[in-house]
């Protein structure tokens, strides 16, 4: 019986040198030659869930209490919580692991979307465009979420970073346009040397903020 | 393109992420007794001021929430304050 | 020709030497040349022919406001040349000309002008009207602008960008820059655009005294040394702001430098204030041959010398109407170019400081006087100046004629945000009336001319704009109102725009040849306001978007009218207030379609795809687009469909059964778990909008799919049903979540039994059950029993990730049966055998729901849930007009009619909703909406296909499905 292996929704060029095999997703750590300029780190194998509860206020699905306001998003225990609405909020897990927290209200919809990062001092650069929303509004306190379309396609992006050369923002969309929105995200990020990184990159990243 | 509107989840948006809903025409009559006439009016027929009026919008690419706003349509500038049906 | 190096005001590096070909053969120009400097320095004087007499014209302003430069660049027709920096190893041509634009085989029109009245085309050109199609080349030939093959690519890199910022100012001059730093320095991010390629505005190429022996040149540099130094102003330079729109959307375009990664982007943006600071241009003077090459303005002549190095003439006459050309005639005399003398149109008001000067220099100097033609045969040779009553002339030699009526403002990017004009004699300016709201004028676009006002203007008008930011005081703003009101107000403006003559060769719009006395026919013929005026004339309808004749069309229409005062506006401006080019609005234009999980694998199987809604979808799989192998692979064996564009979703919470009983007809209370229930949606008018399955997954938790195109409105719609009903229900949108794969064909539980653990025989698994199991206790995976091919087929529902894995499973299973794919024209012929609808293509926007036969589904018992859709079913269901679905075959063994042909007799009494030659049944058959009393069975139908004259081809009424009418197929 053949091996069973999942596809992930972003294809990017380049030459994996360490790969992880995690839950039938073969995760790349680290490309060749990676550079330091902006980076595009795919996430779409980290598991992804929506909670929606008429009093998804109270929900403590991972044991901290969830962001209050709409827009608003919490990082706590490895899990960014991203309140969409006065019912819903969205939950990535990006520290892994398996677990589905148990609540009627979830759904794991890890397989409806793509997720990447995109970190670099370049990043609100690339941005802008694609996107007419303001990713470093000074008014707004790291993290925040915007729901609202980048290159043409409904998006959530959470901007975990708005500080330099650590600056960065997470991006889900549909799963079907992973091939376009990859694509529209690599030609705006060229002239900035936008180029793949591992997931190795990701985490020290998240460890720095 | 240049009209905004302006979210109650979301805040003011560029009027492209959203899709129009209708005039606010309150909920639908009870179905008893009801005319044709009575129902198609309820339906399709709008009241178009040339002022401001009070209509729907859902925020497609965004929240994907429905709510109220009031707008000028002579001006198409939104005025006062949202509410939001959630 | 020398070119000045040393003066510090130059913008061009004359030592440098970039090639460039005009008309075939190869010249120099300097880096910082635009392509009309570079020529110029060349010696050419003549850069084009005028649209319809074929006059010489040469260079008049350097800003773009009319046609005279424009030329083809690079294959690129209608270049403005004065505007377009030079490259190296750039190919320039003349356009419209024929023989050279020095030697115009067509000039000879420029006599025949007597023939050509204003509205000529309206009075001679439609009697008879055949002689319009002829003389319609004739002209378009003779007249025009360059050419564009149809198949021409645009050459370049188009980008675009939609930068953030809270206050944006247009106009990178003194009021600008002030206006920049004043909002930056209240720590607001700031846009500054500015169209020329460097800031400094008015202040860059002047000499004269700023205020302690600093120059307006030093002034300048110093102002945007401080505008760099701060980081929150972002300047956009080459940037031309094109429109403004509600809520202060401002677009526009930069044009790239060399090492830029764009060719022109586009740019938009939100600002929540915007500051209008975008000067003046010269009001053109108008007289007897006023745009012979030879005459120019006088920002032209001292912008050609002090910022491009080049001496504008051999000697020169000055025909000015403000302070400004004196200060340029002293000027460029210092820099020696001899002046023959200057005329200025006032009697009285000049700067005695300059006066003194131009005294002093010995330059004769008329007062009340005014140019009234130039000689010369293409070039200007002398010019007869006038009194302004005309009644003393004077003719002088001089090869350089620089004439300026006065300034004018430019005030587009107010009036096209809705802001209003209004007249004022003062400075004879029409003046912004009332700002829209949250805009502020700044600058010499209000007359300002004193160097320190303008800048205390643009401070003002900074403040004002951090003010809508909420970010500055009342005070502050009282504080800098009261500053610039004690320094010197805008100028007078010289009210004297045409010179005393008849007109016949005085041109008010170059772009379009409208002269003065083509405006006075015009007004004689009733065409009175300057909005009819220009449609008659076509004054102002040119590539230079009105900017020559802009407010000296009103202007003189008031004076010609002997108006009292002067209500008249200047005609409507529109964006974009730049010529802009297509390829710039269209930007990167990146192509957004989804893709399904198994794309990859369907395209390396000869899948041939097509754009259907947001989705890209195999549509065949081999050149025979009838798809016959296909089609009776499914039919005979087992084939493989990608479904997975269907809208699937869950719906959870305690009102979720309730959302269902609302949007859906029937009756949601009765969907059983382990069994499919399917149902449609309807709108408010009955008619059928959706149709798919529901499975019930616990007690109000559903799951359930719609049509392809409806998946993106799905939620929108629920939610708009319930708007008003406070039910507590959740949708999760899980269409890209799970690919699908439809297994069909009598082999399809032979290849599925290899895979799955399950049992999956017909009495374990049976027609129209529902279940979920895992594949290799790993994938999760959903599987209907459904018969929309109308063969035994199993509908599987698989994470996205794991779908080329199980795909990939199924290949290897159906190997030994010879599995292949099937793409959605197959489908499509599959199902419409079996008479199974799709929705949009057997229903249109006034199809309901019993016209298509599905009334069926319809639950009347359930009244209370105000279900959408049957308050109008109800009132529809006696109605006897209503189209309804039938199914027919071709008489004779006739072959298909095509989709969407017409069901007529002597009115058109239907449509063809889908037909194809069907090789399981062995003729054509189709599904067609008629009118009910076409609908018995046997009626023969008349079929009008499109483009088929008088001809006929006939099919009849047959009863429904053609394939397999008892179902036993799909159920074995």
């Amino acid at each position: 019986m053949k091996e069973i292996q999942r596809v992930s929704p972003v294809v990017l060029k380049g030459t994996p040198v360490k790969t992880e095999k995690r839950d039938n997703w073969d995760v790349v750590l680290e490309y060749s030659g990676e550079t330091e300029g902006p980076v595009i780190v795919d996430l779409s194998h980290k598991p992804r869930f929506d909670l929606q509860d008429g009093n998804v206020g109270e929900k403590k699905p991972f044991g901290f209490d969830l962001p209050q306001t709409p827009g608003q998003s919490v990082f706590e225990k490895g899990i960014l919580a991203n309140r969409m609405n006065g019912t819903q909020v969205s939950l990535y897990n990006l520290a892994g692991g398996e677990d589905t927290p148990d609540d009627p209200g979830i759904t794991d919809v890890t397989e409806a979307t793509l997720f990447i990062a995109l970190i670099g001092k370049e990043v609100f650069s690339i941005c802008e465009k694609l996107s007419a929303l303001d990713f470093e509004d000074p008014n707004r306190e790291v993290p925040f979420l915007f729901q609202g379309p980048f290159s043409h396609v409904p998006c959530q992006i959470v901007t975990l970073c708005k500080d330099g050369d650590n600056s960065g923002v997470v991006l889900t969309c549909s799963r079907g346009y992973g091939r376009d929105m990859i694509h529209s995200i690599l030609d705006a990020g060229k002239e900035f040397g936008l180029a793949p990184a591992g997931e190795n990159r990701f985490s020290d990243w998240i460890k720095s903020l | 393109m240049a009209l905004t509107i302006t979210c109650p989840i979301c805040g003011k948006r560029n009027g492209y992420e959203f899709r129009y809903g209708g005039e606010e025409k309150g909920p639908r009559p009870d179905e008893a007794g009801l005319t044709p006439e009575a129902w198609c009016d309820y339906v399709h027929m709008n009241n178009c001021v040339a002022g401001v009026q009070e209509e729907w919008w859902f925020h497609k690419d965004g929240c994907g929430s429905w709510f109220k706003i009031h707008r000028d349509t002579t001006t198409n500038l939104e005025i006062e304050q949202t509410e939001a049906t959630e | 020709m020398n070119r000045f190096n040393h003066l510090p005001t130059l913008k061009v590096d004359s030592a440098s030497k970039i090639a460039f070909v005009y008309k075939g053969k190869k010249y120099y120009g300097a880096k910082g040349d635009t392509i009309a400097t570079a020529l110029f320095a060349n010696g050419i004087r003549i850069f084009s022919r005028s649209l319809k007499y074929h006059r010489p014209r040469g260079l008049y302003s350097l800003d773009g406001e009319c046609s005279n430069t424009c030329m083809e660049v690079d294959g690129i027709p209608n270049v403005r040349c004065e505007n377009t920096l030079l490259k190296d190893g750039m190919v320039i041509k003349e356009q419209n000309v024929k023989g050279s634009a020095q030697n115009d085989m067509m000039g000879f029109i420029d006599k025949l002008d007597w023939m050509m009245p204003a509205g000529f085309y309206y009075n001679t050109m439609h009697k008879p009207a055949k002689i319009w199609p002829i003389a319609m080349k004739q002209i378009r030939k003779a007249a025009g602008l360059g050419t564009l093959s149809p198949d021409f690519d645009m050459p370049g890199r188009y980008d675009e960008i939609y930068p953030t910022a809270d206050v944006v100012i247009i106009g990178g001059g003194p009021a600008g820059m002030t206006a920049a730093i004043e909002a930056g320095k209240k720590g607001l991010r700031v846009i500054l655009m500015e169209s020329r390629p460097w800031l400094g505005g008015c202040f860059e190429y002047r000499s004269r005294e700023y205020q302690n022996r600093q120059t307006l040149n030093e002034r300048a540099h110093q102002l945007a040394n401080e505008v760099n130094a701060l980081d929150n102003i972002r300047v956009f330079t080459h940037t031309s702001a094109v429109g403004v729109y509600n809520n202060n959307l401002v677009t526009g375009f930069q044009i790239g430098q060399e090492e830029d990664p764009f060719t022109e982007r586009y740019l938009e943006i939100r600002a929540t204030s915007i500051v209008v600071a975008a000067g003046c241009i010269e009001r053109p003077l108008i007289f007897d041959h006023n745009e012979r090459p030879g005459v120019m303005q006088a920002a032209c002549a001292l912008r050609l010398a002090k910022t491009y190095g080049i001496l504008p003439g051999k000697k020169a006459v000055f025909s000015v109407g403000h302070d400004f050309g004196l200060e340029a005639a002293i000027e460029l005399h210092d820099l020696g170019l001899p002046i023959a003398c200057i005329a200025d149109i006032r009697e009285d008001g000049q700067d005695p400081f300059l006066m003194k000067r131009i005294q002093a220099k010995n330059i004769p100097f008329h007062k009340g006087w005014v140019a009234n033609t130039t000689h010369g045969q293409k070039e200007v040779k002398a010019v007869t100046l006038s009194g302004i009553d005309g009644l003393i002339t004077k003719k002088v030699n001089c090869d350089l004629l620089v004439a300026s009526a006065g300034m004018t403002p430019v005030t587009g990017h107010i009036t096209v945000n809705q802001g209003k004009l209004c007249y004022d004699s003062h400075t004879n300016f029409f003046l912004p009336k009332e700002m829209p709201e949250k805009m502020h004028a700044a600058g010499t676009l209000l007359g300002l001319t004193d160097p320190v006002s303008i800048e205390t203007s643009g401070k003002l008008a900074g403040l004002k704009a951090a003010f809508d930011c909420e970010n500055c005081s009342i005070k502050d703003i009282g504080d800098a109102k009261k500053e610039l009101e004690a320094l010197p107000g805008p100028a007078r403006g010289s009210k004297l725009v045409t010179a005393p003559v008849q007109g016949r060769k005085s041109f008010i719009c170059f772009d379009e040849d409208t002269t003065i006395k083509n405006i006075k026919q015009a007004i004689d013929k009733g065409f009175d306001v300057p909005e009819l005026i220009k449609r008659f004339t076509s004054a102002g309808t040119g590539p230079g978007q009105g900017g020559i004749p802009g407010h000296n069309l009103p202007l003189y229409v008031a004076k010609y009218q002997a108006l009292q005062d002067i209500s008249i506006k200047p005609t409507t401006v529109r964006p974009p207030l730049v010529p802009t080019g297509i390829s710039t609005y269209a930007g990167t234009n990146h192509k957004m379609f989804k893709i399904t999980p198994m794309d990859d694998m369907q395209r390396k199987d000869g899948g041939i795809f097509r754009n259907i809604g947001v989705w890209q979808r195999a549509r065949y799989f081999s050149s025979d687009l009838s798809c016959k192998k296909e089609i009776e692979n499914v039919r005979s064996n087992v084939g493989m469909l990608d479904g997975s564009t269907l809208g699937k979703f869950r719906i959870h919470g305690p009102d979720a059964l309730k959302a269902l009983q609302r949007v859906y007809v029937s009756d949601m209370s009765k969907v059983k778990e382990g069994r499919i229930k399917y149902s449609a949606m309807c709108n408010d008018d009955g008619c059928v909008i959706d149709d798919g399955v529901v499975v019930k997954q616990g007690e109000n938790d559903y799951y359930f799919t719609t049509s392809t195109g409806r998946a993106g409105q799905t939620v929108e719609w629920i939610r708009y049903h319930t708007r008003y009903d406070g039910w507590d229900f959740s949708l999760v949108n899980l269409t890209d979540s799970m690919g699908v794969i439809n297994l069909s064909g009598p082999n399809a539980r032979k290849v599925l039994e290899k895979v799955v653990d399950i049992d999956v025989s017909n009495e374990a698994f049976g027609f129209s059950e529902y279940k979920a199991f895992k594949i290799q206790d790993t994938i999760p995976v959903k599987a209907m029993r459904l018969g929309f091919v109308g063969e035994l087929s199993y509908e599987l529902h698989v994470p996205s990730s794991y779908m080329k894995a199980v795909w990939l499973m199924l290949k290897d299973a159906g190997q030994e049966f010879n599995i292949q794919n099937f793409g959605v024209e197959a489908q499509n012929v599959l199902r419409m055998e079996k008479c199974h609808i799709i929705l949009g293509q057997e229903s249109e926007q006034r199809t309901n729901l019993l016209d298509v036969g599905l009334g069926f589904l319809w639950d009347r018992s359930k009244t209370d849930t105000k279900t959408v859709g049957t308050v109008a079913l109800r009132q529809a269901e006696s109605d006897q007009s209503r189209f309804r679905l039938v199914g027919f075959e071709m008489e004779n063994n006739g072959r298909a009619p095509r989709d969407g042909s017409l069901i007529v007799d002597t009115k058109v009494r239907g449509y063809v909703c889908t037909a194809r030659d069907s090789f399981s049944m062995n003729k054509a058959v189709g599904m067609a909406l008629v009118e009910a009393p076409l609908a018995d069975i046997g009626t023969r139908l008349e079929i009008f296909e499109d483009e088929c004259g008088d001809e006929r081809i006939y099919g009849k009424v047959v009863k429904m499905p053609f394939y397999d009418p008892s179902g036993q197929r799909m159920k074995m």
